[in-house]
This record gives C-alpha cells, structure tokens and sequence, in this order.
C-alpha cells in the first residue's frame, strides 16, 4: 500500500517536474534566451521523484520465494509425484462419484 | 473466481502434475465459458489451449462427457492434424467404447508412426487396464528400451511389478528412476519403501536415512530443537523406526544387496523416536493436537528389542 502511495507520488512528482520544464524552457525562448540553466526547485524535484519512485518499487516487490530444492519439495505431494499422467486410467469410478445427483446424467 | 485466478490454478496444477479432477473440472468450466476460444486469433494466449486439454481430461475422469465433447470439438478445429488431439480423441473414445475399438485405433496410429510416445502409454495403460499385464510389461520394456529417459515409464513399471508382489523388479525399475532424478527424495522414499517390503532392511534404513537427510538438510541455521519434521520426512522416520526394530529383533539378517548394518542402531532408534514425538508434538493451525498423537507415542515408547 505505501509501496504503491510512493510510486504514485513519485511518478506525479516526475510529471510535474517534466511540465515545469517545459513551461520554463517556452518562457526562455519567449524572453529570447534560449540557453538559461534549469531552475534547482526543478532538479530537487525530478531527484525527490527519484527517490520516492526507488522505495516505491521496492515497497511494492512481491513476496520473496525460496530458491532452495528442498523447499520446492516441501511443496509437492507423493501423490503429484506417483501420477504417472501418460498411464493414467480414464475408466475409473469418477463418473459414479462425482455424478451430482440433479444431473441425470451418468 | 476470476478467470485469472481460475487459469493459476489450473497452471499451479499442470505444474505439479496432480490429478485432482473435480477441482479441475470447476476451475476449467470457468475458463470455458468466459475464455472467449470461438474469437479467431487466440494465439497470444497458448496457455488457454492448454487449459482447455486439462479440462476435457478432468471432464472424461467425472463422468461429465458432454462437455468433454464440447472441448474436443473446440481443440480439433482449432489444431485440424496434431498428434496430440489424436492422443485425447483416443482417452476419449476410451471412457465409452469397449477396450478393442481403442486398441485398434491406437494401433492403426502406431503403424502410420510407430515412435509416438503417448499413444503408445495409451497403448500400454488399455492392456493393463484390461488385465493382460505380461503383455503390458512386455510392450513397456520395449518403450523404455527406445526411451531410457521417459521416468513416467519406470514409474509405471516399478508399480505393475509392485502390484504382481514382485519386489525385486520393482525396486530395480525405481533404481532406474533414482538414476534419472537422483534429486528427488519423493522416488527415494518410494525406493526405500520397497526395498523394506522386500525385506532387505539394512539397504531399507539407509535409504530413510537419505530422504531424511534429503529433505530436512536446510535447517543448519536452526537448532536442531527447533525444526519440526514435516512432510515426507516424517513417513521416513517412521520407516526408520520400523526398519531399526526388525534388525533389532533378527540377530543375524543378511542384506539380499550385501548392504552393510548400520552401526549405532541403538542412537538411531532413539533420534528416530524424538523426531517422531516432537513431528506429532507441535501444535496445528487452531493450537488443536495432532491426530494420533496418543497412538504415535505409545508405539514409539515400546523398547527396541
């Protein structure tokens, strides 16, 4: 939630500063000046932005996952092991058991 | 439910290979209704296609065939020559038609290209289902003697002996298995689980030994008080425990594959017994008890010999 405030905050400060820019480069070249330097409220702004967006994303990282094998095998079962899908037995008693009774099918 | 959500967990499922075809179902009626496939031009989305395959199959195992129809039809217009819808016509024709008609047309497919793999699993599964087993296991040696890598294969054949009681050849089958995935503890406990029904219980401990050690080594920065035994480790505690008290109560065994005894049978009875208590010890999700404590502890008090 923070992570996602921060980025939002972040891009908002981005955009801002890439508008400012803008109207103060417009305003040079009307004044005639065209190779003034950028304004530092404009500098700390786009830096701020930097930052917010950094913490931002990381804020918003999903959660870690292990990268052992052995905690990749706490997480599977003998049964998802021993399927044996290619061998599999479609003519089973599936159909018997899990016919809902309203069906009327078999 | 969203589709999104639907389709995870139908891909969480093709991951794992499980077989839980009711929840299956329900997810993949899902996908079918909102997953737009009569749009021409799906093919930025490959994974629905995929999705739709696990349907049909999880349709066939319910008994619900109309829309195991309904998907087919859907598969083969949109992949008109591809071996594997002629693999799910034939799963297909199988539910309903008697063994004979699948056989032939599995046949006929084989003839034209006598190298496909998954009719010829179809092939193999048909003859055991039927009964004519020796014929299954003859035509199974021959697909593993082209496809020594297929570990679905070895799987099967270490089962079908296991179900003829024919040990031996079943821990034989899993050797092979444990050659092709020597890091999977799941095989070397069904391995070690069969040498013990085999009676070779020297080999059979040091086989729990190594899922143990297999699935619990992480725990290096904990104390070893701390960790609890989970999962598969605690079947292979269990299997240490029953493997320590028939060596302790046959003097002179001898090990059919000249495995060694184990030394400190004494200390490995023990450490197998505390794991056991504090497995069965630690409280679940509510603070509830774990079931069968009471039993576990009594068995596990009775003395080694």
């Amino acid at each position: 939630m923070i992570g996602k405030l921060f980025l939002t905050l972040a891009t908002l400060a981005l955009l801002h500063a890439a508008y400012s820019t803008y109207e103060h480069l417009s305003l040079l070249k009307a004044l005639g000046k065209p190779e003034g330097s950028l304004p530092l409220d404009i500098v700390y702004e786009s830096i701020l932005a930097l930052i917010l967006g950094l913490l931002g994303a990381s804020l918003n990282a999903p959660p870690l996952k292990d990268i052992t094998w052995a905690s990749e095998m706490k997480k599977r079962t003998i049964d998802g092991m021993d399927s044996r899908l290619g061998f599999a037995h479609y003519r089973s008693r599936g159909k018997f058991l899990f016919a809902s009774p309203h069906d009327g099918k078999i | 439910m969203s589709l999104q959500s639907a389709l995870e967990r139908l891909a969480t499922y093709r991951a794992n290979n499980t077989r839980t075809s009711q929840d299956i179902f329900r997810n993949g009626l899902l996908v079918l209704q909102k997953g737009s496939f009569k749009k021409l031009g799906d093919d930025g989305k490959p994974f629905r296609w995929t999705s739709l395959e696990q349907l049909a199959l999880a349709s066939v195992d319910v008994g619900r065939l109309d829309i195991a129809d309904q998907c087919l039809q859907l598969i083969a217009d949109k992949f008109p020559n591809s071996p594997r819808v002629d693999c799910l016509v034939g799963i297909r024709m199988e539910a309903t038609e008697p063994p004979e008609t699948a056989l032939k047309y599995y046949a006929d497919i084989l003839e034209a290209d006598s190298a496909n793999v998954a009719i010829w699993k179809r092939r193999i599964s048909v003859l055991r289902r039927t009964g004519k087993v020796e014929k299954a296991v003859n035509e199974l040696l021959q697909l593993l003697d082209t496809f020594y890598t297929d570990v679905e294969g070895w799987l099967e054949l270490a089962d079908i002996y296991a179900s003829c009681n024919q040990y031996d050849h079943s821990f034989q089958a899993l050797s092979h298995v444990l050659l092709l995935t020597p890091q999977n503890p799941f095989y070397v406990l069904q391995a070690a689980e069969t040498a013990y029904t085999s009676e070779d219980f020297f080999l059979a401990i040091k086989m729990f030994l190594t899922v143990v050690d297999m699935t619990d080594a992480d725990d290096s920065e904990q104390l070893l008080q701390e960790s609890t035994p989970l999962g598969i480790t605690v079947r292979a505690w269990f299997g240490v425990k029953l493997c320590a008290r028939r060596i302790a109560q046959n003097a002179n065994m001898k090990s059919l594959s000249n495995t060694s005894a184990p030394k400190n049978l004494e200390l490995l009875d023990e450490l197998a017994t505390e794991r056991l208590r504090v497995a069965y010890s630690s409280s679940g999700q509510k603070g509830e008890i774990a079931k069968g404590r009471q039993e576990v502890f009594a068995w596990v008090a009775t003395p080694l010999a």
